[in-house]
């Protein structure tokens, strides 16, 4: 054999086996036995979230996804009705009362509130702005309100307020989304969806996620802020129209029978079931469940969705403005929900966002304004609620998305032509009252000028991790698989405030 | 100078020590297991083992009594720690010793076995130094978390310091400012070291809590370094906050009794709920005690008439049951075979009257029942008087008269009694709720009156020209 044979032939040799090692399962086996060992092991040892006291997932079942389900713990909320001011209502002219800003009133910002801050419009150095209200301290709790809000200042008794709310969103709709699916970006599911989705909801002739709007916009974040996410979407929040009928289409057509109409829909389900068969796709479920629930809905959201039945006595107390859009309706109608059993209502009421730029805007015009719009409308539902037995199990949460400055707005260096303030994400109030919620309580506190917290500090997941408290869930373990992981409301955040905790 | 570095070199004695123990005490192993023939040879392994195992072991000594310099620690733990640890490495050199010089067998496996037993002292000391001595069987008890106080029965008779602060201090100070430990100079577990103080001066000034380094302290945010309790340990409560700051205000003392003590108008709640335990938490709260599964057919049955019905919780059998979306009347008579587990029922706008009563009034579990516009008068109520268990009741929107509800007084765990919109006239009100003593009675209607200024709108002043 030649020298150039004998290495022709160590070349095929070397050519086979490295197909060997290619495609025999043997070499497989051997050049991964270090790989398929740990994999082994890791799921011996139960993987990541190996937890020997985990509680079990949340049972989804796609032909009847909003039944009732038990949640971890027996919670002491059943619903929740949570009041969004979007646009975000100034702290400093509701509820948090700073003498010592008044005293600054009209001065330079000190340069210590200013080195390395970031704000949406303030720029160069604005002037310090006092409160631009009168307060009082109310109720056995002693709790200072401003003269904004006359009746509510009646109620503070029945409230936990926390006073050093923070966030790190500073534009609207990212700190809206932060605040209510717990991601300044799109895509997560919402606090109702993440509700509905672990409880279900009691009333099996409405939905368990309702939403309703006021104040002339829809919140700048869109109906992201309240969407399910990657949830199902049959947990998404289904909003209702807030002027005229809540729900169009409501009764049959013409020359329509009740008989004609099941008829139909149950073709159209069973075409679907056919489809689901075929595709396996739980979306299409979602769409069959939807389809029942709306023919259900025939029948009890004429009555539940309609707030013109409600006596007289009941109107004057809310306020409301019977055939327009306003936030009083908005309000009664959550109530009649949450009293037929609808787990989730998310109210949100636009034009809180008192920049300055225009009277509308402005901390002393428009502002009192939009609270005289609001002020009886909560007041009478803290009441209603509770002379109806239902503020017990029903959890009621008041706030905006973020706070605003102890400055004055000065948009590119000029001074507001009215007096507004810019948003401000370091300290802002939020209320909640009823569902286990201490009552007459105020936790956190800002500085003497209302800038910063400086005790009992709180945020978007606290918030979160303490309504689903209520609602019998550990935020920690209330989780969903998606993409290779379990997803969380308060994703790796979130202390619940058990200072307010009844 | 020397010091700082001498106090540098002691934090290593926690992490060196390690080194010593792991050597030593797989030396005395291979001691025994050379016993056996197949393990024979690992014996010319033993004096290297245990020449490096006493050579790290006089450092750990040299560092620890650096670290012990720095006295935040139980002085007699630390010097029974110290003397046992030189022992350890005296008694390893001295077999290192053994092996080289003058083997003998028998004396190699005494010294093997008493070295393993020193070591496990040695060691344990050194965690009650580090964790505190009762680091071990905590975890038995795992009363960590709870809350630091157990309610007390008569609580105006109760002495404030031993009853109430003691135990307090105890539960969330001691830890680290009590017999074993006492950090920053501290400790708080008798009298005359709470008044001495710490390294910062004095703990409290009687009379004066919001001058007292210990509140001022609490009160700090739990992010600022000086906070007490350590943001990881656990945190006292405002209840807990509050009985401290009333304690060092009426004057720090440790004999008096609590009724002979001022109280201010924000203690007495906080007192009154450490009499009952946590009054709050009845209402909702779950039984204490475990019941049976109910009747899965029975279940099944009323899920499959529409009635919302399923336990109250993961992991309970207790149930609840609301009749929303379903025909109650007909229904009603199949929950009482669920009496045992019916915690929670809700009837409200359900088409029933007094004849459902007498069922409803076998349903001895519930805690919560909701029977507001229903068609129940005074006659059906009183089949309710069974309910012992019966926190909340709503009666709203029903026919029911003051007489009726005044025949629910057995009710003795009632805490919420609905009565808006129910028959029940104006002046009865007040004989009402003497009947009551306990019960939160709601008469509802009501009112937020229109003021001027509801609708009137704010408009900018007008532009001057």
């Amino acid at each position: 054999m030649t020298q150039k044979e004998l290495q022709v032939q160590r070349l095929v040799k070397e050519a086979q086996e490295a197909y060997l090692r290619l495609h025999t399962r043997r070499h497989f086996l051997k050049e991964s036995a270090m790989g398929l060992g740990a994999l082994a092991m890791g799921s011996l040892l139960g993987g990541c979230g190996g937890n020997s006291n985990a509680i079990a997932p949340v049972a989804f079942d796609p032909a009847h996804p909003l039944l009732p389900k038990p949640p971890q713990f027996a919670g002491k909320a059943k619903s929740v009705i949570y009041l969004h001011m979007a646009g975000a209502p100034s702290q400093l002219e509701l509820f948090d009362y700073k003498p010592e800003l008044m005293k600054m009133d009209g001065q330079d910002c000190p340069p210590s509130l200013l080195a390395g801050k970031k704000f949406a419009f303030i720029s160069g150095v604005p002037k310090m702005l006092g409160p631009q209200a009168r307060f009082a301290q109310h109720g056995e709790s002693r709790t200072w309100v401003s003269e904004n809000l006359p009746h509510f200042s009646t109620v503070v008794d029945e409230v936990s307020f926390l006073k050093a709310v923070t966030t790190d969103q500073f534009n609207h709709a990212p700190a809206q989304l932060l605040m209510h699916t717990g991601s300044p970006r799109l895509g997560r599911p919402s606090m109702g969806s993440w509700v509905t989705y672990g409880l279900g909801t009691e009333n099996q002739n409405l939905p368990g996620f309702v939403v309703l709007t006021s104040g002339g916009s829809f919140p700048d974040a869109g109906k992201s802020v309240w969407g399910s996410g990657f949830l199902p979407s049959v947990y998404q929040g289904v909003q209702c129209r807030s002027e005229g009928d809540p729900v169009l289409f409501i009764k049959d057509p013409n020359g329509m029978s009740r008989d004609l109409r099941k008829a139909s829909i149950e073709t159209i389900n069973e075409a679907n079931r056919q489809e689901y068969a075929e595709y396996n796709d739980p979306e299409i479920l979602s769409r069959i469940s939807q389809y029942e629930m709306a023919y259900r809905m025939q029948i009890t959201a004429p009555e539940v969705m309609n707030i013109n039945d409600e006596p007289s006595y009941i109107h004057e107390m809310y306020g409301t403005q019977p055939g327009k859009s306003c936030f009083a309706n908005n309000v009664l109608l959550a109530r009649k929900l949450v009293e037929k059993g609808v787990r989730y209502v998310q109210l949100f009421d636009w034009g809180w966002d008192a920049h300055g730029d225009s009277p509308n805007n402005a901390v002393n015009i428009g502002l009192i304004n939009k609270c005289r719009t609001i002020d009886k409308a909560i007041t009478a539902l803290l009441l209603d609620l509770k002379q109806r037995g239902l503020l017990e199990e029903t959890l009621v949460v008041w706030g905006g998305e973020f706070g605003r400055t102890p400055m004055m707005e000065n948009r590119n260096g000029i001074n507001a032509p009215f007096k507004g303030r810019d948003h401000h994400t370091e300290a802002f109030t939020i209320w909640m009252a009823g569902g286990g919620i201490k009552p007459g309580y105020t936790y956190g506190e800002t500085d003497e000028i209302g800038y910063s917290a400086v005790s009992g500090k709180t945020d978007a997941f606290d918030i979160q991790a303490t309504i689903l408290n209520q609602l019998g869930f550990n935020h920690e373990q209330f989780t969903y698989y998606f993409q290779g992981r379990p997803f969380r409301l308060t994703d790796v955040g979130g202390k619940v405030i058990r200072d307010i905790i009844a | 100078m020397f010091l700082s570095v001498s106090g540098l070199m002691g934090r290593f004695h926690p992490i060196l020590v390690h080194l010593p123990i792991g050597i030593l005490l797989l030396a005395c192993f291979f001691q025994w297991l050379s016993i056996k023939e197949r393990f024979a040879l690992l014996r010319p392994a033993i004096p290297v083992m245990l020449f490096w195992g006493v050579l790290s072991g006089i450092f750990s000594c040299l560092t620890g009594y650096m670290l012990s310099l720095s006295a935040d620690y139980d002085a007699d733990l630390v010097e029974q720690h110290q003397w046992l640890g030189i022992l350890s490495v005296t008694a390893s050199l001295i077999f290192y010793l053994l092996y080289k010089f003058s083997f003998n067998e028998k004396m190699a496996r005494w010294f093997s076995l008493g070295i393993i037993v020193l070591i496990t002292i040695t060691g344990h000391l050194g965690g009650s130094l580090t964790h505190g001595s009762d680091y071990l069987t905590s975890a038995l008890h795992n009363n960590q978390e709870g809350p630091a106080l157990k309610p007390i029965p008569n609580i105006q008779e109760a002495a404030l310091y031993p009853g109430v602060v003691q135990p307090l201090l105890q539960a969330r100070c001691y830890s680290c400012h009590g017999p074993e430990k006492q950090k920053g100079k501290l400790r708080l577990d008798q009298q005359n070291f709470i008044l001495k103080g710490g390294k910062d001066g004095v703990a409290l000034i009687a009379g004066k809590a919001d001058e007292s380094e210990m509140i001022r302290r609490i009160l700090l945010p739990v992010s600022n370094e000086k906070h007490m309790p350590p943001k990881e340990k656990p945190q006292l409560t405002a209840e807990e906050i509050a009985l401290l700051h009333w304690w060092i205000n009426t004057g720090a003392d440790f004999n008096k009794k609590i009724k002979d003590l001022p109280q201010t108008e924000k203690i007495k709640p906080v007192l009154i709920a450490l009499q009952s335990g946590n009054v709050k938490k009845e209402e909702n709260a779950m039984p204490d005690q475990q019941v049976a599964k109910a009747d899965e057919t029975i279940v099944s049955r009323l899920k499959k008439a529409g009635v919302i019905v399923g336990p109250v919780a993961q992991n309970s059998n207790y149930l609840s049951a609301n009749f929303v979306n379903a025909n109650a009347d007909s229904l009603i008579t199949l929950l009482e075979p669920l009496k045992e587990q019916l915690l929670w029922l809700k009837l409200d706008h359900a088409a029933i009257n007094d004849a459902a009563m007498p069922v409803i009034g076998k349903l001895t579990t519930l805690t919560k029942l909701q029977l507001s516009n229903t068609l129940v008068t005074d006659q059906g109520i009183a089949a309710l008087q069974s309910l012992h268990h019966l926190a909340s009741l709503n009666l709203t929107g029903t026919k029911v008269t003051a007489k009726g509800i005044e025949r629910l007084k057995p009710l003795k765990a009632l805490r919420y009694l609905y009565l808006y919109q129910t028959d029940v006239k104006n002046q009865e009100w007040t004989s009402l709720q003497k009947a009551f003593p306990a019960t939160r009675l709601d008469s509802g209607k009501y009112i937020v009156a229109s003021l001027p200024t509801d609708t009137m709108i704010v408009k900018p002043p007008p532009k001057k020209m």
